[in-house]
């Protein structure tokens, strides 16, 4: 993207970040887990923005039954549900532990990438609990390769800001955290 | 478009030429233009926003219209602007501010009302891609030197209105007030030339703009068709309003999204937006490209 693209105003949407920041999660659980209390409730989601062409509809069929077939040998679920927005969501159940969680959503991404849609995904969430129980998301934003805590707090569109900040702070020295706070953006509707 | 901004270049390097040339007033002319510059960059936003009447609403009271320019901001890589309603029937949206960081989307309860989701996903992708395209900041300084040839034209007339024969007529030598009056002359005469030629060639450019804009919003949203949609919906309803009610929102009409006038323009050269079957057009074959059936 040169000055002359700029200067036409000719821009092309932004693809994927570097894979590794994805997986840095899979280690920062475990300080989640043993110095916050913060245990994964077992579910994942990968949002994309589906185009209707047939050449992305047969990608996405073919990576979705991909995808089913591994989670169910590996015992897990998987399942794919389109939200108010427009937007696609493959919803990814597992027991077991993060890793598996982070290899799916990845295994996704890799396959929408490859089939050259790179730049339709969204975001990647994960579900976690704290020790009274209240919903944390952890949202990865696939563009910034980077990831940012999401506390819905009581009541229509609120979030524990003080929450998300706490969290910032406990878990920012493992997880690659969004640095610009403007750039939290909230995901209302989660359907998991 | 780079046709156009080259024009546009070429232009006022003659007028800085011809103010040069004329030595009159070169300090005042710089500071007039310093003043004029950075009001036009940093005060004309809000201007704009508080003449309209527009107010910034937060997500608990459009959850809607955040929650889709929130995903847009995720997916244009964007950090999220402020978002403002306008309490006005007609359907339409701008966006404002110089920086990505201090930009303003604003909408109209109208065009909230009459579109489905993917259409208002369309309109505020056209919005945000004038928000990353900087266009904000394009036009201002593309529109900064037409001012300022229109400043000089105000002043020339002031100056002839009420300094009639003061420049020849004063304490100075015959000879050397001629001259003078001579320069004066030729600067004014350069401004009217400059002001006309740049007022058709902003337009083109921001003609160009729009399209730019439209094509983004495609890009960005993957649904061209929906913005074809949302814009033949938006252009129905204009038609038909009163043009009082149009009235109120002319100064702004380079940033809505379809012009709010009422007439149909003379011509083409004169406007600042495309005329609507192009924009359909141009929609059309970014849908064909993204089907693969183009060609």
């Amino acid at each position: 993207m040169g000055l002359l693209d700029a200067l036409v105003g000719r821009r092309a949407v932004k693809g994927p970040a570097a894979r590794e920041r994805l997986f840095a999660l899979s280690t920062a659980y475990v300080t989640l887990e043993t110095e916050q209390q913060i245990t994964s409730s077992g579910v994942a989601g990968i949002v994309f923005q589906p185009l209707a062409t047939s050449d992305f509809a047969a990608m996405v069929k073919d990576m979705e039954e991909v995808v089913k077939a591994t989670a169910s040998e590996m015992g897990a679920s998987a399942e794919s549900q389109d939200d108010s927005y427009g937007f696609r969501w493959l919803i990814v159940r597992d027991k077991g532990a993060v890793e598996d969680l982070v290899v799916t959503i990845n295994g996704v991404s890799t396959a929408i990438e490859e089939g050259g849609y790179g730049e339709r995904l969204l975001c990647a969430v994960f579900t976690f609990k704290d020790a009274k129980g209240a919903a944390i998301n952890f949202i990865y934003n696939y563009k910034r390769g980077s990831w940012y805590p999401f506390v819905p707090a009581g009541g229509e569109q609120q979030r524990s800001t003080e929450r998300e900040l706490q969290l910032k702070a406990q878990i920012g020295g493992e997880l690659p955290i969004e640095p610009e706070l403007e750039r939290w953006f909230p995901l209302w509707g989660i359907p998991f | 478009m780079l046709l156009t901004m080259f024009l546009l270049g070429l232009l006022y390097v003659a007028l800085i030429g011809a103010l040069i040339a004329s030595g009159a007033g070169g300090v005042t002319i710089a500071v007039v233009a310093v003043v004029l510059f950075s009001f036009q960059l940093f005060a004309s936003d809000k201007l704009a926003l508080a003449t309209m009447g527009a107010r910034v609403v937060t997500p608990q009271e459009q959850p809607e219209l955040h929650a889709v320019i929130e995903r847009l901001c995720i997916q244009a890589d964007l950090p999220k602007p402020r978002v403002a309603v306008m309490d006005v029937n007609m359907p339409n949206a701008f966006a404002t501010g110089r920086s990505q960081k201090s930009a303003t989307i604003c909408a109209t309860t109208g065009l909230l009302a009459m579109l489905e989701p993917a259409e208002l996903e369309g309109v505020i992708g056209h919005e945000l891609t004038h928000v990353i395209n900087r266009d904000v900041m394009v036009m201002t300084i593309a529109s900064f030197f037409a001012m300022v040839s229109a400043v000089i034209i105000r002043f020339a007339f002031f100056f002839g209105m009420f300094g009639g024969g003061g420049f020849g007529g004063g304490g100075r030598g015959r000879g050397g007030g001629q001259n003078e009056e001579e320069a004066v002359l030729v600067v004014i005469l350069v401004s009217v030339v400059v002001y006309t030629i740049s007022f058709v060639l902003l337009r083109a450019l921001s003609r160009y703009r729009e399209f730019a804009a439209d094509r983004g919003s495609a890009i960005l949203t993957g649904r061209p068709s929906a913005l074809a949609s949302a814009l033949i919906k938006i252009s129905g309803t204009i038609e038909r309003i009163p043009s009082n009610d149009l009235r109120s929102a002319e100064g702004m009409s380079a940033f809505f999204i379809v012009p709010a006038r009422a007439k149909q323009s003379l011509m083409n050269i004169f406007s600042d937006h495309p005329p609507l079957d192009k924009r359909l057009a141009a929609l059309a074959r970014l849908e064909a490209q993204l089907q693969g059936t183009s060609k």
